[in-house]
């Protein structure tokens, strides 16, 4: 389980960078924000400036034209408040009438740090008086007892930092046993996911009677096969016994011609037999998946011209000439296939055509690689098949991979094996009539596995 | 070609049913092998391999105390010599289990007499190879010790390519072998692309082994399949 951890990295990787990110944004939204709600400088600075501006002319003050006009745009007044007379001495016109004209030096303490009237006032040095501005009432909040303790204001940039670690290692302690408690719930589908590619057993709790069922599934297809394994195999001796002695009887020179007949009857339809356990082994594993399918690069055209030369060594009967009709140019057809399973089923064909036919045929065999496709044929110019038969051939499932109960007549396991073989292989299987006016089978196999 | 040497082995015979052996033994002997013994369990094949001295045998798989696997390790530890397993076994890894561990081949059965007989007289004409054996073709012989054939009264040596494919021809007598097992037999495990070079080979061979080479009676084309060595007298 190496991908929970990782999980968790690349998790708590994102939650600090975020936020971080979230800080610093908030910092910026912060800055923008203050900025743009107070276009105007600070009015202290106004304060100073209306200040500055103010002159004496003999003994009229009079403030510039410029500052004036701003003053009365911002619905500000401003007093000059003489520092001997402790009186106004000049006044803008817009002074409320609530606004006293004489103050004392409490007076002066008092509304620099707050208000006159409600007004909040903000004050700047003049040659011989304190400029006073009165801004519009709730339109600044004044800080009345503005100190703080100095060690306080020292630690600050410290105290800052050390809070916002604690914060980040809250939310991480907080996002930690959040998604612990979430990933452990996620574990088993994730472990079982895992599973799955590996090919392992998956386990999950709430599939348990899932679980169950599909293992004795398994367990039944297993028996299933055994069965069938065991069987086969309990037959193989006994019938060794019944083939050999009449394999030994039917060239039995004292026999007479008639006997032999005979024992050449019970040779044959051991033969059949062989097939039949054969065939029945190979269908059912196959069938069930427990056949292993172990593909590897070879020469289709070299696999398919082996089997055919293996019939025609085999001293078949005279009866049945196969014809190797593979193009002589074509001499290689590279493919990943399991050799002995496309053996089997091109021997299977082969071996159909003959059953199909006591009377005889001739057996067509060819290799063709057209777009991307492999086409192994295999045709005869025997009795072939009606269209109904050959319908029901492609279309209908065997008997042994039907669900249902079926009362068709049952058929041999040969092309039944042929159809899984090709299919385990990503190919496909095509029954059609002949162009010999026989029965012809299409195995086609992609050139690229 | 003369292969009654191969008659004089002695064969050694393991399987548990009994009906079985004689069957066998019936089989062998109506071939002309006259020198069988018979073991039915690995303990008794031990025993018997080690007085006997056997040169060839043919196991059955399954053994009351063992398996023949097993017992073939156990055998060819002393003495090797060729080994057939008859089995009614027919899955794959058996088959591939037993060639691994130097099994010269497998039969699962039932088996027709004639299947067996072929594959141990194979086996035996393999493994055991008569003194300088000659085959004889129609109008010459072959020398495959010597590499060279001989063709009215002429000594013509066989180069080690033309000896390779003649000799797998020749292992398959009388039967068809295809292109790609005899660009196997002399090119090795990956003969693809050969084709042209074997067809120029075996018309070089043509040229030594036959009286008239384009007429040839001793090695026959079989049309896209592959060539065939007609031997006399087999």
């Amino acid at each position: 389980m190496k991908s929970v951890p990782k999980l968790i990295r690349r998790f708590v990787g994102i939650m600090l960078l975020s936020s971080m990110l979230l800080i610093i944004l908030n910092f910026a939204l912060l800055g923008i924000y203050t900025l743009n709600q107070s276009p105007n400088s600070s009015p202290w600075i106004t304060a100073q400036e209306v200040a500055d501006h103010l002159s004496k002319n003999e003994n009229e003050y009079v403030l510039s034209e410029d500052t004036a006009l701003e003053l009365q745009n911002t619905n500000v007044w401003a007093i000059l408040i003489d520092n001997m007379a402790m009186k106004v001495v000049w006044q803008t016109d817009n002074l409320p009438e609530t606004v006293p004209m004489s103050y004392t030096i409490s007076d002066i303490a008092s509304l620099t740090r707050g208000y006159i009237d409600g007004y909040p006032t903000f004050t700047g040095e003049a040659e011989n008086g304190l400029v006073v501005l009165g801004y519009p009432k709730e339109s600044f909040w004044k800080h009345m007892w503005p100190s703080w303790d100095y060690n306080l204001i020292a630690n600050l940039p410290k105290t800052v930092l050390s809070v916002l670690v604690i914060n980040i290692a809250l939310i991480f302690i907080i996002y930690v046993i959040a998604n612990s408690k979430l990933l452990k719930s996620v574990k088993p589908i994730v472990s079982g996911i895992q599973a799955l590619s590996t090919n392992e057993e998956v386990y999950i709790k709430t599939s348990d009677i899932l679980q169950t069922q599909s293992r004795q599934l398994r367990k039944r297809e297993t028996a299933r096969t055994n069965w069938i394994a065991g069987v086969s195999h309990d037959i193989r001796t006994p019938l060794s016994m019944v083939m050999g002695y009449a394999g030994q009887l039917e060239n039995d020179v004292q026999l007479s011609e008639n006997n032999r007949q005979k024992a050449a009857v019970i040779v044959r339809q051991s033969k059949r037999m062989r097939n039949l356990i054969n065939d029945l082994n190979l269908a059912s594993k196959l069938e069930y998946n427990m056949q292993p399918i172990n593909p590897e690069r070879q020469n289709l055209i070299a696999v398919v011209r082996q089997v055919v030369v293996d019939f025609i060594n085999m001293n078949i009967d005279e009866k049945y000439t196969i014809e190797w009709q593979t193009n002589e140019t074509l001499t290689s057809c590279t493919a990943n296939v399991d050799k002995d399973l496309i053996r089997r089923a091109v021997s299977n064909l082969i071996q159909n055509s003959m059953n199909h036919n006591e009377q005889g045929c001739q057996i067509f065999v060819r290799v063709i690689a057209e777009n991307n496709v492999y086409t192994v044929i295999v045709s005869d110019d025997g009795v072939g098949a009606t269209d109904e038969q050959i319908g029901k051939l492609n279309n209908t499932p065997h008997y042994m991979v039907c669900d249902e109960k079926t009362t068709e007549q049952r058929h041999g396991l040969g092309l039944l094996i042929v159809k899984q073989i090709i299919f385990a292989h990503s190919g496909k299987m095509l029954i059609k009539h002949s162009d010999y006016g026989g029965f012809e089978v299409e195995l086609s196999l992609p050139m690229t596995m | 070609m003369d292969f009654d040497y191969l008659k004089q082995k002695r064969i050694l015979l393991v399987d548990d049913e009994q009906e079985l052996l004689d069957m066998v033994v019936s089989i062998l002997n109506e071939d002309g092998f006259q020198d069988i013994k018979t073991a039915k369990t690995v303990s008794e094949a031990v025993t018997v391999s080690d007085t006997y001295q056997p040169e060839f045998a043919i196991l059955d798989v399954m053994l009351p105390d063992g398996n023949g696997f097993d017992l073939m390790e156990r055998l060819k530890k002393t003495a090797d010599y060729p080994v057939l397993f008859l089995t009614a076994r027919g899955e794959d890894d058996d088959k591939f289990r037993g060639f691994g561990l130097g099994a010269d081949d497998y039969m699962v059965k039932p088996f027709l007499p004639k299947e067996l007989l072929f594959r141990v007289n194979a086996i035996l004409r393999r493994s055991y190879k008569a003194e300088n054996p000659l085959v004889k073709l129609h109008g010459s012989k072959i020398d495959f010790e010597r590499a060279e054939v001989l063709k009215n009264g002429e000594h013509i040596s066989l180069t080690a390519k033309e000896h390779d494919i003649l000799a797998a021809l020749y292992r398959n007598a009388g039967r068809i072998v295809t292109i790609d097992a005899l660009c196997e037999a002399a090119w090795g495990d990956n003969p693809f692309g050969y084709e042209n070079s074997l067809m120029a080979h075996i018309r070089r061979i043509r040229e030594k082994i036959e009286e008239n080479p384009s007429q040839p009676v001793s090695l026959i084309t079989m049309k896209g399949l592959g060539y065939k060595l007609v031997v006399e007298g087999k």
